[in-house]
């Protein structure tokens, strides 16, 4: 169980305008000034859960993650993982918890995976029977046993990332915090990586909270997503409550068997995209059988889906919408 | 503590492994490293070729300060400075995340992730000079003065990763810390010499400040049976001090730590 009341997580910069003149100015006298990175955010993940942790650049998230792993000092509220208060660092919580990000690296440059698995095995103090059964599960589910015996610079970054999952798993977290874990990788090892969470997720009920600006990854992964921008929560729910609340319009994709006049479409619904053979409306959610209907009975349709809008528009619907609350035009 | 035993093993075997694999780096730096400590005698060589003693030693005393700056030259090299350099590396990264992530004192953790095992080439060197240096001084040194000169090249040691420690606790505050690596490196170069070679203000601040004396001074004259209680005591103060202090800054600095990146 996690619990957040109240985080707040401010930091105090140096500010100076541009110029020489401010740079030599700022040697002598400085103007610091207080950055809410985190400005009052309460949230609770029950054990088990998989939850994304979404906002734009700079809203705060890896701030977040690095306070309940014990990286980071709040400046003020409660932050509990499993009963511990991170900020202590007691080892209890470290054997716990693993933070794994796409950015940084923790495996031994210079020598194979097999090498860094080890010493965490020793770190960790991990029983050897424990860790040859992790290791052969691991190696199993991320295909990972022509990899392990290579120096971790000859990996590509996707085969990286694979051995990096590993490494922070040899310990068995039951928290983990995912920072942007499919960055930078191509659409097959995203899918291998979601997959193997998942799976990690499932077998060891470990709580996940993820960061990730692939909504793909949020969309797999995680049933409740929590969204913060400029350090502030706008929305804790489901997936779908949130796509329901910000855009409750569908899309109706239509394909037609020939080509189809504008003038044909009229009164169907909001023109999304269109192409001489097919278009996509966007429809009151109401209306969506009458509208389908209506298409069926006077245009040749061939294939017909209705979904949601893209999550990567609502994400930045809303983001635009807490804004515009926040900042009302003067 | 045999926890920490463990895990020193560890370490210190990832480095054998790293070093091992490459092998061309190894032979290069041992026959670097042959080659300096050959050096490292060279001055003594000049100057007592013009004099018999200087500042009240003799050409063989005056080889057990250099066998001993050649002993913690290796220490400094070999065990110190490969890691503590790596810190204000992971400092500057923000990798340092994963050291503080791991369930073991960090300070224990950064000290002991990276051996340049070759270094131990000049334990080799030293024995060879001190074995020349009793040649030439023609009496071999007490039990005393052998158990002595131990305990003080231990308290040496102590004092080089106290001073190592808080140079780069200074990397928390200022990011870079390489030229501040470099003027420590500097400095130490003046260990090569007997303490009481240096006069004035140089003398204070190579026994004070940042107390060369007790580093090489004090273990070649507890080997000669002449190291005084009064400077023993004060090297004993001095190593107990300087770790305590710089333990404290440590945990401080650490506390300071933002981590960089997204």
């Amino acid at each position: 169980m996690i619990t957040v009341r109240d985080l707040r997580k401010h930091y105090r910069v140096h500010k100076r305008p541009p110029g020489l003149w401010a740079a030599l100015r700022s040697v002598v006298s400085r103007t610091y000034e207080t950055v809410p990175a985190v400005d009052g955010i309460s949230f609770e993940l029950a054990e088990g859960e998989r939850v994304g942790f979404l906002g734009p650049n700079g809203a705060g998230k890896t701030t977040t993650l690095k306070v309940l792993s014990g990286l980071l000092h709040p400046t003020s509220g409660e932050v509990r993982v499993h009963g511990h208060e991170p900020r202590r660092r007691d080892d209890g919580f470290l054997r716990e918890i693993m933070l794994v990000t796409g950015q940084k690296q923790q495996l031994l440059w210079d020598l194979p995976p097999a090498d860094t698995f080890d010493l965490n095995r020793a770190v960790y103090d991990v029983p050897r029977a424990d860790f040859k059964r992790t290791v052969d599960e691991l190696v199993d589910l991320l295909e990972l046993s022509d990899l392990i015996g290579k120096p971790t610079r000859q990996l590509s970054l996707g085969e990286r990332m694979k051995c990096e999952l590993a490494a922070a798993l040899i310990h068995r977290p039951r928290v983990l915090f995912l920072d942007e874990p499919t960055l930078g990788l191509d659409v097959n090892m995203q899918t291998v990586v979601r997959g193997f969470i998942r799976t990690y997720n499932e077998r060891h009920g470990a709580t996940l909270l993820l960061t990730s600006h692939y909504m793909d990854d949020v969309a797999a992964l995680c049933p409740r997503v929590i969204v913060i921008d400029k350090g502030v929560l706008s929305y804790d729910g489901s997936l779908e409550e949130l796509s329901r609340r910000v855009r409750p319009e569908k899309h109706v994709v239509l394909r037609f068997s020939r080509a189809v006049d504008a003038a044909d479409l009229d009164g169907l619904g909001e023109i999304v995209s269109r192409e001489p053979a097919s278009v996509t409306l966007s429809v009151a959610p109401g209306a969506v059988t009458d509208v389908v209907s209506r298409a069926l009975a006077r245009l040749p349709v061939e294939d017909l889906t209705v979904q949601s809008p893209p999550l990567e528009e609502i994400m930045s619907e809303l983001f635009s919408r807490s804004r515009a609350e926040r900042e009302p035009p003067a | 503590m045999s926890r920490y035993v463990r895990l020193l093993y560890h370490q210190l075997r990832a480095s054998v492994l790293l070093s091992a694999q490459y092998r061309a780096d190894f032979l290069i730096d041992a026959a670097i490293e042959v080659l300096w400590a050959g050096l490292a005698v060279v001055p003594l060589l000049i100057v007592f070729g013009q004099r018999s003693d200087v500042a009240g030693w003799t050409f063989g005393e005056a080889l057990l300060v250099t066998g001993f700056f050649t002993l913690l030259q290796g220490v400094l090299e070999g065990a110190i400075n490969p890691s503590l350099t790596a810190v204000v590396e992971h400092v500057r990264k923000g990798t340092l995340d994963f050291v503080l992530l791991k369930p073991a004192d960090a300070q224990f953790l950064v000290s002991t992730a990276r051996f340049s095992p070759w270094r131990a080439i000049n334990v080799v060197t030293a024995a060879v000079i001190f074995s020349f240096a009793f040649r030439h001084i023609g009496a071999p040194p007490t039990a005393g003065g052998l158990l002595l000169a131990a305990a003080s090249l231990l308290a040496a040691v102590t004092i080089l990763y106290s001073l190592w420690i808080l140079t780069v606790s200074a990397s928390f505050y200022v990011v870079k810390v390489d030229n501040l690596t470099y003027l420590f490196s500097s400095i130490f170069d003046a260990a090569r010499w007997p303490a009481s070679v240096f006069r004035g203000g140089l003398r204070v601040l190579f026994t004070v400040v940042i107390p060369l004396a007790a580093m090489t001074t004090y273990p070649a004259e507890a080997l000669l049976g002449r190291l005084s209680w009064q400077n023993a005591a004060i090297a004993m103060g001095m190593t107990v001090g300087l770790a305590v202090v710089s333990r404290l800054v440590w945990v401080r600095s650490l506390s300071r730590y933002t981590s960089a990146g997204g």
